[in-house]
């Protein structure tokens, strides 16, 4: 919506500037083909399927790492959270990862994949630019928000939750 | 166990994809928005209770970032007051930013982006 009422402001710019006018049905032609028709109720059962999925893949790891070290739950789930961090990394260092994202949508953003994959992408855009201006400085470019404000909240609801509990 | 994981992730996947499609916002957004969740859930000891329900199901999404964060904080309240309140909001949330940050650092050292 948000781009075809852009579209439609160039359309009446470029109108009053050059005085040619577009015909309504090239102006159509031109929105349709930008503008992709995605049915919202479809990537919504994507999302649940593909996040669904995420879930009995980090379930099994940890069944798995239960069984094969004797180790506690939480190590379990550092382990869960390590290989999948790891996988969305190596993925997203080969390439791979924005073709999957496009395809599964929030269901690789929501898991801990989609942190790796964020934290990984914005180092390797800005690699050229130098280790310490280049990668120092945006490898927390778009995490940087996640830990901020986790640490914030984190801090506010720690105190609640350690005079309630 | 399986089945309530599957149900749980996938429907935290789905609200947040519904949302996307609803507003303007950016991944960004969403992953900030359900860390706080988690923080908030976890404050009030709910997600104690989600963890033992769901088992890897509300492990895998970043909300448990957020239940990590609010864990340390309050275990180090616990130990030492307001200062162990500093010292232990990271400690648990720990083990996984750092090693976030090494997969990133190593990945980016080793491949180049193409295009």
């Amino acid at each position: 919506m948000f781009l075809k009422q852009f579209l439609h402001y160039i359309y009446k710019l470029v109108k009053n500037n050059n005085g040619e006018i577009m015909d309504n049905n090239e102006y159509d032609k031109l929105v349709k083909s930008i503008v992709k028709s995605e049915n919202p109720i479809k990537n919504i059962l994507i999302a649940f399927i593909s996040g669904g999925v995420m879930g009995v893949i980090g379930e099994m790891i940890t069944r798995i790492s239960l069984n094969y070290f004797e180790i506690t739950k939480s190590d379990a789930y550092f382990i869960t959270f390590a290989i999948l961090v790891f996988v969305a990394s190596l993925l997203t260092g080969l390439g791979f990862f924005d073709k999957l994202l496009s395809i599964f949508k929030c269901g690789l953003i929501v898991p801990s994949t989609g942190f790796a994959n964020t934290m990984t992408s914005s180092a390797m855009d800005t690699r050229s630019e130098g280790f310490i201006k280049g990668i120092g400085a945006s490898i927390f470019k778009l995490t940087g928000s996640i830990i901020l404000y986790g640490v914030i909240f984190g801090l506010i609801f720690g105190l609640i939750r350690g005079v309630l509990l | 166990m399986y089945i309530k994981a599957f149900l749980f992730c996938g429907a935290v996947c789905a609200i947040s994809q519904y949302v996307l499609e609803k507003t303007k916002w950016t991944p960004g957004h969403m992953n900030t928005l359900l860390v706080v969740i988690g923080c908030v859930l976890s404050g009030f000891g709910l997600y104690d209770k989600l963890i033992t329900m769901f088992g890897a199901g509300a492990v895998v999404p970043i909300t448990n970032f957020g239940h990590l964060l609010v864990t340390g904080a309050s275990e180090g309240y616990k130990i030492n007051g307001i200062i162990g309140l500093f010292q232990g909001v990271l400690k648990n949330a720990s083990a996984g930013i750092s090693f976030a940050i090494l997969c990133a650092f190593i990945n980016t050292l080793f491949f180049k982006v193409k295009d």
